[in-house]
């Protein structure tokens, strides 16, 4: 077709066709019988979740491998039965025994037996996991007695406690046919997962989605309910709502929607916004401190920071109201472990000016009494949004902090590695126990240049004895008891200073049943999810 | 004088620079206008605009004064506009005189130099220079003038080879005048007016360039920018459009007002260039 051809009629003709070229597989998408449509918002290089137990992997493959057992509301100990059935641990704490589920088989076919349990143990969690290296650092064998049965052998009293807090995030279990003898890292199946969920991962198409199909060989009865899963990767934050007012997608997980437009998204019919279902995946937003610095090092400034900083503007106004306010180191949402009688700092800006004055740092004639250097995280808005306010509260107590921004890596680098702040804002997040998560913030003898861990030279003799005791107490009652001790001592001398704890937001199409029935709902294996016509 | 006079003849230099005077003004005045920290938190957050009188154009999602962060936000755009669009064209300037004028093997080096500088997009170079050195207004300034300097370069070093072969830089070699000299006092004035019009779009160019890396969050997170505001006003365009189109607006006219004086400029210094 020439230009001069070109008339009026022709164009809005081939604009017809183009609308309906890129209308029509949507359509389609939408139509299907029991499809889910999910905005996916990142495409992780490894898959494999017995690997890389974070969440962006999760998200996917979780319904396609499955952990010995998931997080619940009501179900015993907190979790509910996968791959194992029952759990039991000895008097000593050296041993746990699992019994395993029967006629479990792989998405090949080959049976599921013990022997995968002991081979992702000993070969993957133990030593290539992020998490399963500190839950599992003195796992020394896995008896295999039977096809059902794996008896985990500690070198030194490891707290059941502990093992039962983490099972969701850290006991996915790989085939062993496929990994054995071969080099793991680079093995194909960390990509075109094999495992025994609901759900096999069919399709990948980088960029675009990853297609889930129902597996017919499940193990749970009439379960999956849906027929396929399709992750569309929307990387931008603002696309996920509107494509799920235009019915392109039915489940937005993870806060793709972001905070300030779910008072809009909420009165849009048809559409809910569940906050439920993040329990076990609690963010913190912590004021990390440079003890090095000599102002900080002094307990009176921390404790004038602490009531400078109004935590309910910070909940009310920067979530929106979608956070809690912390007191301490462990969050709300950790019942078993939460001590709510610790020392509280509440928003007083004259106190916090009084404490400043009596630990010697007089304003000066601009009215500043010293300059910090503060860095907030870039993960997030809301802790960007914080930093912004927390310059603010500072210099209402008259202490002038000059913000840096950095992108990840070089944020990363300067605080966990260079040291170079004074403050830092970071979501460092609560896993279920202690002893894997937040103690890590306090805890002195840290290496630089482990990410998300003590590096502001803190050092507290007392609290070091209290978390290494508490990682080797097997019996659950005491062991609960020194971490109340913990929280205690946190909240007293400050560490670091706790400001409020956040889950995130589901926004999904009414038609989806069955959403955060879970604590750890978006990362677990949706076999009960169903789809109303 | 003249020039101004030149410049104020013509539609579009009176207008650019009306505009530019009153931003300037603005600029100057934005402690008087709005005392105080334009970042602190003053109000309720997100008033909408035109309903409070302390408030005239509402507060953002922190309850942060918008009409302040636009008048204090007309001094970093400016400012940082004009400082880049003046190292840009000293170093311009200097790189230019020296090829041009030297000639040879200094020539074909500078202009490989600048060559590389001209492939790179610039907005990338800036991006890049500022994520690595980290964010401050003297590193935003700099990291834009890296990207602008080689236009100006080319710009004079054609205009200096011209200029050099006229008979009046021939005289003064003649008569024994310093080569220094002669560059500076009798090829440099000669070659500036088009690089002067030039500037104007620099300036323009080196505005957008602040903005765009306020926006990406590479801007000084200390002191308050169009671009920042805008880039925060995204995430809530939806209800609160707003916060963005204020900025917006504002960076809008700024943009036009130096295109037009540019505008001016140039058919201002036409009628002057040809003369000695």
């Amino acid at each position: 077709m020439t230009i001069a051809t070109l008339s009026r009629r022709t164009l809005l003709q081939a604009g017809g066709a183009l609308l309906a070229s890129t209308a029509l597989p949507t359509a389609t998408l939408a139509q299907a019988g029991s499809r889910l449509i999910v905005a996916a918002d990142s495409e992780p290089k490894n898959l494999n979740p017995a690997i890389v137990a974070s969440n962006g992997v999760f998200f996917i493959a979780s319904k396609v491998v499955e952990p010995l057992a998931e997080a619940s509301f009501d179900g015993k100990d907190g979790l509910a039965p996968r791959l194992a059935t029952s759990w039991e641990g000895s008097a000593d704490g050296k041993s746990v025994t699992f019994k395993l589920r029967e006629g479990v088989k792989w998405h090949d076919g080959k049976p599921f037996t013990s022997a995968d349990v002991a081979y992702s143990a000993l070969s993957i969690w133990k030593p290539l996991q992020n998490l399963g290296r500190l839950v599992f650092a003195n796992l020394e064998a896995v008896e295999t007695p039977d096809a059902t049965t794996a008896v985990f052998k500690f070198s030194k009293p490891t707290p059941l406690q502990l093992i039962r807090n983490a099972l969701p995030v850290v006991s996915s279990v790989v085939p062993k046919h496929l990994y054995e003898g071969t080099d793991i890292a680079t093995n194909p199946a960390n990509v075109k997962l094999v495992g025994t969920g609901p759900f096999k991962l069919t399709e990948y198409k980088p960029g675009e989605y990853y297609r889930l199909t129902k597996n017919a060989d499940y193990w749970g009865k009439g379960e999956p309910k849906l027929d396929e899963i399709i992750f569309r990767v929307l990387p931008d934050r603002a696309g996920a709502g509107a494509a799920l007012e235009a019915e392109e997608i039915q489940l937005a997980a993870f806060s793709a929607v972001p905070l300030t437009d779910l008072a809009r998204i909420s009165k849009v019919p048809g559409l809910k916004v569940i906050s439920k279902g993040y329990e076990a995946l609690t963010y913190q937003l912590v004021v990390e401190i440079n003890h090095r610095r000599k102002e900080l090092a002094d307990l009176k400034v921390r404790q004038a920071i602490a009531h400078a900083i109004d935590k309910n503007f910070v909940v009310d106004t920067i979530f929106l109201g979608y956070a809690a306010a912390s007191t301490g180191p462990v969050p709300k949402n950790a019942p078993e472990f939460y001590d709510a009688s610790v020392p509280t700092y509440a928003f007083d800006t004259a106190k916090a000016n009084a404490l400043l004055d009596e630990a010697g740092y007089k304003k000066g004639a601009n009215g500043t009494r010293f300059s910090l250097k503060l860095r907030p995280a870039p993960y997030f808005n809301e802790t960007k949004q914080f930093g912004d306010y927390l310059r603010q509260a500072l210099a209402a107590v008259g202490i002038d902090a000059q913000l840096i921004n950095a992108d990840s890596a070089a944020h990363q680098k300067a605080v966990y590695t260079d040291h170079d702040f004074d403050l830092a804002i970071g979501p460092p997040v609560f896993r279920g126990d202690p002893a894997i998560s937040t103690t890590i913030l306090v805890r002195s003898g840290i290496p630089a240049g482990v990410p998300f861990s003590n590096q502001g030279g803190y050092e507290n003799k007392e609290l070091d004895g209290i978390i290494a005791k508490a990682a080797e107490t097997v019996d659950t009652a005491t062991r609960t008891e020194l971490y109340k001790q913990f929280q205690k001592i946190v909240a007293t001398d400050l560490p670091l200073i706790n400001v409020a704890e956040w889950g995130f937001i589901t926004v999904a199409r009414d038609t989806v049943q069955n959403v955060s029935n879970n604590p750890r709902w978006a990362v677990s294996n949706w076999s009960d999810t169903a789809l109303k016509s | 004088m003249r020039l101004l006079r030149d410049l104020v003849r013509t539609p579009e230099g009176a207008i650019g620079l009306g505009i530019l005077t009153a931003l300037v003004l603005v600029a100057l005045f934005a402690p008087v206008l709005s005392a105080g920290d334009p970042l602190r938190i003053a109000g309720r957050a997100l008033l909408p605009p035109f309903t409070d009188p302390a408030f005239p154009l509402g507060t953002d999602r922190l309850g942060r004064d918008v009409l302040a962060g636009i008048l204090h936000g007309t001094r970093t755009s400016l400012s940082v506009g004009l400082a880049a669009a003046l190292a840009a064209i000293a170093i311009g300037l200097c790189v230019g005189l020296t090829a041009g004028f030297a000639g040879g093997l200094v020539d074909e080096g500078l202009m490989r130099v600048v060559d590389a500088f001209q492939i790179v997009p610039s907005f990338l170079l800036a991006l890049a220079f500022v994520s690595v050195i980290g964010a401050s207004v003297p590193v935003v300034v700099l990291a834009i003038a890296l990207g602008a300097w080689a236009d100006p370069a080319r710009l004079t070093r054609a205009q200096v080879l011209s200029i050099r072969e006229r008979d009046y830089v021939a005289s003064a070699r003649v008569i024994g005048m310093h080569p220094a000299e002669i560059a500076f006092r009798e090829i440099l004035p000669n070659a500036l007016p088009p690089v002067l019009a030039l500037s104007a779009i620099i300036v323009a160019a080196a505005i957008l360039t602040e903005a765009a890396l306020s926006f990406l969050g590479l801007g000084d997170p200390n002191v308050v920018t169009w671009g920042s505001m805008i880039a925060e006003g995204r995430n809530i365009l939806r209800s609160s459009p707003s916060l963005s189109i204020f900025p917006g607006i504002a960076l809008v006219v700024t943009v036009v007002g130096v295109y037009l004086f540019s505008e001016g400029l140039t058919k201002a210094l036409g009628g002057r260039r040809l003369e000695p």
